[in-house]
């Protein structure tokens, strides 16, 4: 056990320096003049001196080497860059911004892990009937729509036509320290839209490996046991079956919280929800280098924390692993 | 579908006759495939020119209004099949090749070669998808080969672990070990005994990537990153969202129709992806979802 996750941690050590590697050359090895690709393109905008500046800061009259050597100290000691367009540091921009997404996607993933488990449960429990199939049918199309799509589909008739949510942003800033009451609700009402599209497309993994997982439980003696003692389905679905389908289903739910910092970006932009997804994708657009790759370097090393959670954590929800 | 084992053809054809989902996809393909062929015929206009006012609403002379700059909407939605299709096909072949070759030689090399590899593959596969795409379209510029080699680079993992576990699975078998035992070399054994055996399975492969490829060029063509030069879903949806039609009622011709041909030609996909596997593999049912 030891041992795995000691392999484990060397993989996931070599997956960080892979995405500091990428993104130092990255800016580099375009064609081009690579302080632009490093500042932003406003560089062409600042004064010779302030060029220079930025020059030796980055280190790019020196020897490559050197310039990872520098790279890498000033991130170790927090600096993600600075983005001369918002004129604020990369890493005061992100702290902005983080957790808009983490309200966003955390509650869209417990919402669609509950759903997920109640239909593939149910579903697997009417396993060959009209019920499994058509919900299965129902949530492989769901599963095939763009994200996006259904957001702006959404969009369209609850928030336009209907006007029951608002169209953009995550809350009114004229409510901002008003009445606490009104904020919340508020807020909520800014997160349903974004909520439903994340939920309608992210419930077919969990509801998939809940259904599966159920099959394969369903067919198990302790399950038969429990039916032969003439327990009622529902004690023998919920309390019996159902606790030890779940360990697949947490698994997914684990490995999803990584993805859920930078898996919105789609939707986000849709909704121009001020999430990291969103700052990504107006990176991009105004051809902001550093905070672009500030924001994906947070987004990977979130991706891989979680991942060491979900390492150290699963032994705790399976005792089987365990023992081995 | 030809010939790729010996005699398994009646077989292939008699899955699709009688498994409905399978053939449902089947169809939708053809006919997704036409469109994409007979474009030039079937489409009214050109895609590029403009036909008429901008923003017009769906009328006789243009059956899914206009655009933003006057185009014809339901022409750029039909010419739009071939770029979908074309990065779909073309995407799930360099992922499928490429995760083959890996799943093949790590699980015919074995030891140190397949640690390694399987390692790297473990690694991909925990990458973040999206934001590296859109990290490296965005240095790399926006065009068709840069989405091709960013969609091959990334998705190759899944594919290759599963076409390892199969190889595993085949060096075992007697028919290859009589093989061995003969004096094969294992170049030989690899692509004369073993390959026939992954390739339905590679197959099964092809087309869910394919269809992976086509929601990924979607998403990347609506955040702006696409072939700029080349009509899309994905490029449409970009323009009816930069211009707001949501908000008008533009929305139930310039975002509905684009998004619902995605859907069908994902489903399509996946409907013959679901019944090529069950086919290849008819113990799906019982698999350990934990495995």
């Amino acid at each position: 056990m030891r041992g795995r996750i000691g392999s484990q941690l060397v993989q996931y050590l070599v997956l960080i320096f892979l995405t500091l590697a990428l993104n130092f050359f990255l800016p580099r090895a375009m064609p081009g003049n690579p302080l632009s690709r490093l500042a932003g393109e406003d560089v062409a905008l600042m004064s010779p001196e302030a060029r220079q500046e930025l020059l030796v800061r980055h280190g790019l009259d020196r020897p490559l080497a050197v310039q990872f050597g520098i790279f890498l100290r000033s991130l170790a000691q927090g600096d993600l860059g600075y983005s001369f367009q918002r004129n604020a540091s990369v890493a005061s921009i992100i702290a902005e911004r983080l957790p808009w997404t983490l309200l966003l996607t955390t509650t869209a993933l417990t919402l669609q892990t509950l759903i997920g488990v109640m239909l593939g449960g149910w579903a697997a429990w009417r396993r060959g009937g009209s019920a499994d199939y058509g919900t299965m049918a129902a949530v492989m199309l769901c599963r095939s729509m763009p994200s996006f799509w259904i957001a702006m589909i959404l969009l369209a008739i609850f928030g336009a036509e209907l006007r029951w949510f608002p169209m953009f942003g995550a809350f009114k800033p004229w409510l901002v320290g008003g009445d606490s009451l009104a904020a919340v609700v508020d807020v909520l009402r800014h997160l349903a839209l974004p909520v439903t599209s994340m939920v309608v497309l992210g419930t077919a993994e969990t509801f998939m490996t809940m259904r599966y997982s159920m099959l394969d439980v369903l067919g198990e003696d302790y399950v038969r046991t429990a039916r032969a003692k003439g327990l009622r389905e529902a004690v023998v679905l919920y309390k019996h079956a159902g606790r030890n389908a779940l360990l697949p289903v947490a698994t997914v739910f684990m490995l999803s919280l990584g993805f859920a910092v930078g898996g919105a970006t789609v939707i986000e932009t849709v909704f121009a929800y001020p999430g990291m997804g969103r700052l990504m994708y107006e990176a991009v657009l105004g051809r902001d280098y550093p905070l672009l790759q500030g924001t994906f370097l947070v987004i990977t090393l979130a991706v891989i924390a979680a991942n060491i959670v979900a390492d150290l954590l699963y032994p705790l929800v399976d005792p089987r692993v365990r023992s081995t | 579908m030809t010939n790729l084992v010996p005699g398994t053809r009646p077989h292939a054809l008699k899955l699709f006759l009688e498994n409905p989902p399978g053939l449902i996809g089947a169809l939708l393909l053809a006919m997704l495939l036409g469109i994409a062929v007979f474009a030039p015929q079937i489409s009214p206009y050109d895609p590029d020119d403009r036909v008429g006012r901008p923003f017009q609403e769906p009328g006789a002379g243009h059956l899914l209004g206009t655009n933003d700059i006057g185009q014809d909407i339901l022409s750029e939605i039909i010419w739009g099949t071939r770029a979908s299709l074309t990065i779909g096909v073309v995407a799930g072949m360099l992922v499928t090749t490429i995760g083959t070759t890996v799943g093949l030689v790590a699980g015919c090399s074995g030891g140190t070669v397949d640690n390694l590899l399987m390692r790297f593959t473990d690694l991909v596969l925990i990458v973040p998808f999206l934001p590296l795409m859109i990290l490296l379209a965005a240095f790399l510029g926006p065009s068709f080969y840069n989405l091709l080699l960013v969609i091959g680079v990334l998705m190759w993992a899944r594919p290759a672990r599963i076409i390892r576990s199969q190889v595993l699975s085949l060096r075992c078998r007697t028919y290859v070990e009589a093989a061995r035992a003969a004096g094969a070399s294992s170049g030989r054994i690899m692509f004369r005994h073993i390959l026939p055996g992954v390739l339905p399975l590679a197959l099964a492969q092809f087309v869910m990537s394919a269809s992976m490829a086509i929601l990924i060029e979607a998403s990347l063509s609506f955040l702006g990153l696409g072939d700029p030069l080349q009509k899309s879903w994905g490029s449409i949806l970009f323009y009816a969202q930069a211009r707001g039609a949501f908000i008008t009622g533009a929305w139930l011709w310039w975002v509905l129709p684009p998004g619902l041909l995605i859907t069908l030609t994902v489903m399509g996909f996946a409907l013959t992806g679901f019944a090529l596997d069950r086919y290849v593999n008819p113990r799906l049912n019982q698999r350990q979802a934990s495995g």
